[in-house]
């Protein structure tokens, strides 16, 4: 039973990390591969700040949001220099700095070592060490990214971005300013990924950055692809898929050291079939009806 | 000056990496991550054949080059080629690449394991010492084979019949199959040789250091970097780049220290990419200038 929670805590992570990616993926077309980055940012955040300087959940919240949003500014002005191959090539090398700072920074990061003893959440005075509360909480929090997240891109904003990531010259020429909407868009990627980052770090107490490598990135990427570009509830099932893919592995009688690389494989065979077919996720591949019904809906959004 | 060689030697095995990697780029206009795996194929091909099969060495080697290239060719028959029937866009080709890296890698995590391999071809030596350096024989074999095939490339794209279509698909595609050029025979054959290049690049680091299934990957994306430097699509560039991230690399290790040879890569990349988008050769791409 702990672990049937453990796996919805982490389908949750999941959800979090792949609907953020997928607005500045989906929406606004910056396939990004720094993800995993942003997430261990916020969770490099949360950890330093409660072991070293005793601060507790809430403002490091905000905290990790700010940093990694930060972060991710800065990222932006250089990435979105670079177009199409060059932005993903651009956003690896990123992934790939960041993850070295964090590998090898020893007196702020400890390096491989990793930073244990991260306290438990405090809620209204009783801490959340069971995980049944935590499922609930971070539940919680994967609805209000969810709202946020379906209520931006349904916005002038989130119509902007589709325009840009269908059209950028033709965007530009009706007067939006597309520069500025894939530097926001990218920022309020990062900025939510440090959420599930803050969470992780509390939940599992202990962190070292093997959790945020480029592999961690080409997950949650193919998590957002294979859900669907642009489609949040997609990512939701997706991740919901993935995290539990391996224990069906494991049901099906696969040993675990085979299992691990059975779960990549399947990822990645779906990955090159949603691809390949140029279909928008799983979703249209299996359910052709869905896609129509989702264009007929379009129109009356679009206002 | 042992600095020197070890710059010297590491930048001709980029040197390899990004020429395989730019033959393919050039006539299909993606930057193929599953390049990375077929690296890795080639060193455990080999491997495979050496220790297991016992099979002469040069033999076992030329059969681990044929495999890279049947896989390299696979790979553009079965997943390249449907996908640019159906006319989708560019950044597709690069997602479809990391899925397939994915799952080839995984598959030879599967069945030759995680664990560090070492193809040992001679007993261990101190080297021979040239100028008061150490040298292996086999950076010396590196810098020799990747001079030769260097030259050997060049001559090939700008004396044969079919090294000139290359150049002609990778400038206009349509154009040559208005021509009669076949373009899809031609990319073909670019992977072959691109995947040949690579697996020779791969067998050479693997007998200079050791491999694991991922070790492909970083090799590949030095080759990137070095190509993206040098200006995409200039062969000269190739030289220039690979020598500029060899040394900064070696100069990272040096002055700070090992562990930030692949942060010192990148940040040379992003400084490029800020002010130099074109890299040294200056040539224009279309996907820069928007």
């Amino acid at each position: 039973m702990e672990y049937v929670l453990h796996l919805f805590i982490l389908i949750c992570f999941y959800t979090m990390l792949s609907q953020s990616l997928n607005l500045s993926a989906g929406f606004a077309g910056l396939i990004s591969l720094t993800h995993a980055g942003f997430y261990g940012i916020g969770a490099y955040t949360t950890a330093i700040f409660s072991t070293y300087y005793g601060f507790s959940f809430w403002p490091s919240i905000p905290l990790a949001m700010l940093i990694s949003g930060f972060i991710a500014f800065i990222v932006s002005l250089i990435a979105l220099r670079t177009v199409d191959d060059y932005f993903i090539i651009c956003t690896l090398g990123i992934q790939v700095i960041l993850f070295s700072i964090m590998n090898n920074w020893m007196e702020l990061t400890r390096g491989p070592l990793g930073i244990p003893g991260i306290p438990s959440i405090q809620l209204f005075g009783f801490s959340i060490e069971n995980k049944i509360p935590f499922l609930i909480f971070s539940l919680f929090f994967v609805v209000i990214i969810w709202f946020v997240l379906r209520n931006i891109t349904r916005s002038g904003f989130g119509k902007t971005l589709t325009a840009i990531s269908e059209d950028e010259i033709y965007s530009q020429s009706i007067g939006k300013n597309v520069y500025l909407s894939k530097t926001v868009s990218f920022t309020l990627s990062a900025m939510l990924a440090a959420i599930p980052g803050t969470f992780y770090a509390h939940y599992i107490s202990y962190i070292d950055p093997t959790s945020f490598t480029v592999n961690e990135s080409i997950f949650v990427l193919s998590i957002v692809i294979i859900g669907g570009l642009g489609n949040l509830s997609g990512s939701f099932f997706a991740s919901a898929f993935l995290v539990l893919l391996p224990e069906a592995l494991r049901f099906v009688g696969m040993p675990d050291n085979i299992a691990a690389n059975m779960r990549q494989i399947i990822y990645g065979v779906i990955l090159v079939m949603v691809i390949m077919t140029g279909k928008h996720g799983v979703t249209e591949l299996l359910l052709p009806v869905r896609g129509r019904f989702r264009k007929q809906e379009q129109p009356e959004c679009s206002e | 000056m042992q600095l020197i060689f070890n710059i010297i030697a590491i930048s001709f095995l980029i040197l390899l990496i990004s020429l395989s990697i730019n033959i393919k780029y050039s006539c299909v206009k993606f930057f193929d991550l599953s390049h990375a795996v077929i690296i890795t194929t080639a060193t455990y091909l080999a491997y495979l054949f050496i220790s297991k099969l016992s099979v002469f060495y040069l033999v076992s080697f030329a059969l681990a080059i044929i495999g890279a290239m049947l896989i390299g060719m696979l790979c553009e028959l079965l997943l390249y080629r449907p996908m640019r029937q159906r006319n989708l866009p560019p950044l597709a080709y690069l997602i479809a690449s990391i899925g397939l890296y994915i799952v080839l890698q995984n598959i030879i995590s599967l069945y030759f394991g995680d664990d560090t391999k070492v193809i040992n071809t001679a007993e261990i030596t101190v080297g021979h010492q040239i100028f008061g350096a150490y040298i292996t024989t086999v950076q010396i074999i590196t810098i020799c084979v990747s001079v030769i095939l260097f030259i050997g490339v060049n001559l090939f794209l700008h004396f044969t019949a079919t090294g000139k279509s290359i150049r002609a698909v990778s400038s206009n595609p349509e154009l040559c199959n208005i021509y009669g050029i076949s373009s899809n025979k031609i990319i073909l054959i670019a992977f072959a040789l691109g995947s040949a290049l690579a697996a020779i690049a791969g067998i050479l680091s693997a007998m200079d250091t050791n491999m694991t299934p991922t070790f492909g990957f970083n090799l590949l994306l030095y080759g990137v970097v070095a190509m993206i430097i040098g200006g995409v699509g200039s062969i000269r560039g190739l030289l220039a780049g690979s020598f500029l991230v060899a040394t900064a690399q070696h100069m990272a290790a040096f002055y700070l220290d090992t562990k930030w040879m692949d942060a010192v890569t990148y940040i040379i990349l992003i400084l490029f990419l800020i002010w130099k988008p074109l890299g040294f050769s200056g040539k224009r791409l279309k996907k820069v200038e928007v």
